[in-house]
């Protein structure tokens, strides 16, 4: 620790714009003050407006760049897998170990048999997955899953309802809402684009009036709303069809809009008035399900259809539950239904990819005049899948989605495909993981299968920077540098049209290496010999910036540490199909927005109706495993970490006191106090954290933060309080992750545990 | 003089800590009870009705520091020319010697010690060095949301208005912290 006053002798001083890019939804400048080969401390953005200024999870990265924690150099295992006993060995040696494992798997089993697990750990374009992918391809293929747990219900509904996942605005154009509907989107805790915060505090001091949707009085609900309404988890979609009800009932739609850019009104007004089963969708009839007051849902539905024009924002939290794209087509629904759709103020709920040079023709792409028919099969660049048949159930016929089609594993069934493969009906007998960037073990559902399922491998590699759980379960774990020890670019990501060039501050700590530098070894061993792997880093990302049309100048990119792209105005998605039908129609089959789906239609499943429906599941609140497990768990995003990442940085750990949100009325009867030890299990598992007792959780329901790291004890408890222990692996039919569907019960810790644990 | 002072927009902050951290960084203090920059969180109600507010607290600089007179040894002094009240650590004496009498005389908790052995006060000094070269604090200068500024006193409370008082923070006219806020109504 340095006196309190720092030296500003800054002759030695040299100032690097770098940035941190993890796996949340801002990519954010640093500017590394680097004296002597290291960071002594960071600025964020002091350039020109906006400003990209970073949280307090980039500003405490230099306790993880120099964590006395990161990984040095490879290791190998030694002991039975997962119990963390590891050897020192070297470079060679270990890319050797790799090498022939890889060889020996694609030998006797076929290259289908190599899992590749890529996680998203690292944002960069370069680094991070993308070599080892590519590496992998060139390798004779690999198989790979599907499915994104933070939005697969998200991005479904916005592809089914829109055939785009393009349907967000840019944060400025909150200034044209009269009236914002926050609905289990929680925006001061995960970020959501670095300034989506400002944008919403400019709209309130502006006079518009924030509703927040949520279980719990978060600090987006604190902050920003007028309002706010608990709402039963995973019931999301009832509250919409019942504000649908009052709409259609009282004559509230935007019967114009409708008409002229809809297809399907009247088979969703059908089932919303009870025509098809019986059932009227009325606000008494949500009120027991949903625990929000009928009167509450009528006023709401009354206020959004009236104050035109409105942004109802779906976060993606509500969609990560077991039927979770009904929530996110039912939000969907009524922004068009209220013609909320393609005007300044409005707001198409759905994925919130507002800019991206993928979606907004930046890209050069490939020919486009020649589409290809993929109901004959979809050409990969993974051998493994080239030419397989779409997926059942997915929406192929769509283009503009993230996800391919051609995989058939969901990312929620790795485990279960690792340990069942063929037999199991999974395309491949899986033998060995390559996994990059990516704490699968933690973040995955289910993490005691996910421990089994690694155990059963023949060989796992894991590139890494620290020993997560996942790398403890490692065969040989490589490690891998950081954001400030290499050169990148950050691409935008959902909304804000900007770039951030990673320069590198320092050199690579310890032997850690690059993804790329450890692929640029790994090929010759393979017998590869691609130019791709021969390039430097900068031509690699000088190539890479050239396919983008929005990057006119990358040695000013580079200089500047970023590129931010000014807007002649506010970015509003569908303006040009509102604005021009005739000429501009919609991404989907109809070419409208399709509240009734055709494609869902097709599928003929009662799980994934063709118009958004309240449906339940074997873990919803109402079924008869809640008699067991009465809790209803939230796995949410802590505001001290993004997932795993971050996690044990001190300056972090030490803001605020950890621990699983109860409502006292929950915690008195079960004799908990505030930060008493307790156990949070069911079926699948048991952690033990602490309890934190508070009104700013509904009853009925637990929340823990995800992301800590799994560390399961001599008796299978996990002390490290994964929230994933309790989480079930099993998708929706849309994909979606039921992260926010598990039952629980919870119990003060027995005393001779307690002391064991604590 | 001119009495440099702190203006806080309770509505605005979401309780990020981004201030804490970026002042943690900036000054290489270690995770632990030395936050020279603090945030606090105040909650209210009980389910549903309920009400959450965050105060950032650094040193408010008062007019009247209580600290500066509470030290035996004459190390807290206020400048004569900007009104910051600094600590002389070559003076402070520690807490093995001195019962944190500065901490004592400071309703806001301002000054703060380390957990090592003979501890010496550290304090918010809003950036001094950084002030001269014409930066802004760097909680200042990090905060997402734009709710802290620094300046003089009177030019920031003729900006944003006068108002003393937030959620979480009660004016001392004994004091006379050198703040202003756009307070969070709690009602």
């Amino acid at each position: 620790m340095s006196e309190s006053s720092p030296e500003m002798d800054n002759s030695d001083t040299t100032i690097v714009s770098t940035g941190c890019c993890h796996d949340c939804g801002g990519r954010c400048i640093l500017k590394a003050h680097v004296k002597a080969g290291k960071i002594i401390r960071f600025e964020s953005d002091t350039g020109k407006a906006p400003q990209i200024r970073a949280c307090a999870r980039g500003r405490a990265y230099r306790q993880r760049l120099y964590s006395p924690q990161r990984l040095q150099h490879p290791l190998r295992r030694v002991g039975a897998r997962g119990a963390g006993k590891f050897e020192r060995l070297s470079w060679d040696e270990a890319l050797d170990v790799v090498a022939t494992h890889l060889k020996r798997i694609k030998t006797i089993y076929g290259n289908n048999a190599i899992l590749f697990l890529p996680g998203a750990g690292n944002q960069g374009m370069l680094h991070g997955p993308t070599a080892p992918g590519l590496l992998l391809t060139q390798f004779g293929g690999f198989t790979r899953y599907w499915g994104i747990p933070s939005y697969e219900g998200a991005l479904f509904a916005s592809m089914a309802t829109y055939g785009t996942i393009r349907t967000g605005h840019s944060r400025d154009d909150l200034m044209n809402s009269r009236m914002i509907i926050m609905w289990g989107w929680n925006p001061a805790n995960t970020i959501w684009d670095p300034e989506t915060n400002l944008w919403l505090a400019r709209a309130r001091e502006n006079g518009t009036r924030i509703v927040a949707i949520d279980p719990r009085y978060t600090d987006s609900a604190a902050t920003f709303a007028d309002q706010w309404i608990p709402i039963r988890p995973g019931t999301d979609a009832a509250m919409l069809a019942a504000m649908a009800h009052v709409m259609i009932s009282e004559s509230l739609f935007d019967r114009n809009f409708i008409a002229k850019y809809t297809v399907g009104f009247d088979a969703y007004k059908d089932y919303v008035l009870g025509r098809c089963d019986g059932t009227a969708k009325t606000p008494r009839w949500a009120e027991p399900i949903t625990r929000v007051p009928a009167q509450t849902i009528a006023d709401l539905a009354r206020a959004y259809a009236k104050s035109k024009p409105s942004a109802l924002i779906a976060g993606w939290g509500p969609a990560r539950t077991a039927i979770g794209e009904q929530y996110a087509r039912g939000a969907a629904v009524l922004c068009a239904i209220t013609g909320n759709i393609g005007i300044n103020g409005g707001y198409a709920s759905g994925f919130m990819r507002a800019y991206s040079s993928r979606e907004t023709g930046h890209l050069i792409k490939k020919d486009p005049s020649r589409p290809i028919d993929k109901s004959k099969g979809i050409p990969s660049s993974n051998p493994v899948e080239n030419g397989a048949l779409p997926r059942p159930n997915s929406l192929y016929k769509l283009s503009g989605g993230t996800n391919a089609t051609s995989a058939r594993i969901h990312q929620s069934k790795i485990w279960d495909a690792i340990l069942r493969g063929r037999a199991g009906g999974y395309p491949a007998d899986l033998k060995m993981a390559y996994i990059v960037a990516s704490n699968c073990l933690n973040q995955y559902p289910n993490s005691n299968r996910g421990a089994q399922a690694l155990k059963s491998l023949d060989f796992v590699v894991v590139h890494e920077q620290f020993m997560t759980a996942t790398a403890r379960h490692a065969d040989i774990v490589l490690p891998v540098n950081t954001f400030m020890e290499r050169n990148d670019i950050a691409p935008p990501w959902l909304g804000s049209p900007y770039y951030i060039y990673l320069n590198k501050a320092v050199d690579s700590l310890y032997e850690s290496k690059s993804d790329l530098e450890i692929c640029r070894e790994l090929a010759p061993r393979l017998g590869l010999s691609a130019d791709f792997f021969k390039m430097s880093d900068e031509d690699i990302l000088r190539m890479f910036a050239s396919r983008r049309k929005d990057i006119p100048d990358f040695d000013t990119m580079q200089r500047e540490g970023g590129l931010k792209i000014e807007m002649a105005e506010p970015i509003v998605a569908f303006k040009d199909q509102i604005r021009d039908p005739q000429n501009k129609s919609f991404p989907t089959l109809s070419g409208k927005i399709e509240i009734d789906c055709a494609l869902l239609a097709e599928m003929d499943n009662a799980r994934i109706p063709s118009v958004p429906k309240y449906l339940g599941h074997s873990e919803h609140y109402d079924t008869p495993l809640a008699q067991t497990y009465p809790l209803q768990l939230l796995t949410t995003h802590s505001k001290i970490r993004t997932h795993s990442t971050l996690e044990q940085v001190p300056w972090l750990q030490a803001l605020e006191r950890q621990g699983a949100w109860i409502h006292p009325s929950d915690a008195q009867c079960r004799g908990i106090t505030d930060g008493d030890r307790i156990d949070i299990f069911n079926d699948r598992g048991r952690i033990r954290v602490n309890a934190y007792v508070t009104e700013r959780i509904m009853p009925g329901v637990v929340n823990v933060c995800q992301g800590a790291w799994y560390a399961p004890d001599d008796d299978g408890v996990d002390i490290g309080g994964c929230a994933n222990t309790l989480t079930l692996d099993e998708p929706s039919p849309g994909g979606a992750f039921p992260m926010n569907s598990a039952l629980v019960q919870v119990e003060r810790t027995q005393q001779n545990q307690q002391e064991k644990s604590s | 003089m001119t009495q440099m002072g702190i203006y806080f927009d309770q509505t605005r902050c979401t309780g990020c800590y981004t201030c804490m951290v970026a002042c943690k960084d900036w000054y290489d203090i270690d995770a632990g009870p030395v936050n020279l920059m603090r945030v606090r969180c105040i909650e209210s109600g009980t389910f549903p009705e309920l009400f959450a507010a965050y105060l950032a607290s650094p040193c408010y600089h008062c007019a009247n520091p209580l600290c500066v007179q509470a030290c035996p040894e004459g190390a807290i002094t206020k400048r004569e020319d900007d009104g910051i009240v600094v600590v002389d650590r070559d003076k402070c004496v520690g807490v093995d010697q001195c019962p944190r009498k500065c901490l004592k005389a400071c309703p806001w908790d301002a000054p703060q010690f380390g957990p090592e052995a003979g501890a010496k006060m550290q304090k918010c000094d809003l950036c001094a060095d950084r002030l001269e070269v014409g930066q802004a604090p760097i909680c200042v200068e990090a905060c997402p949301m734009f709710a802290l500024e620094v300046g003089p006193i009177e030019a920031l409370r003729e900006k944003y208005g006068d108002n003393l008082t937030a959620v979480g923070f009660k004016y001392l006219k004994r004091f006379e912290p050198s703040a202003c806020f756009k307070p969070k109504s709690d009602c």
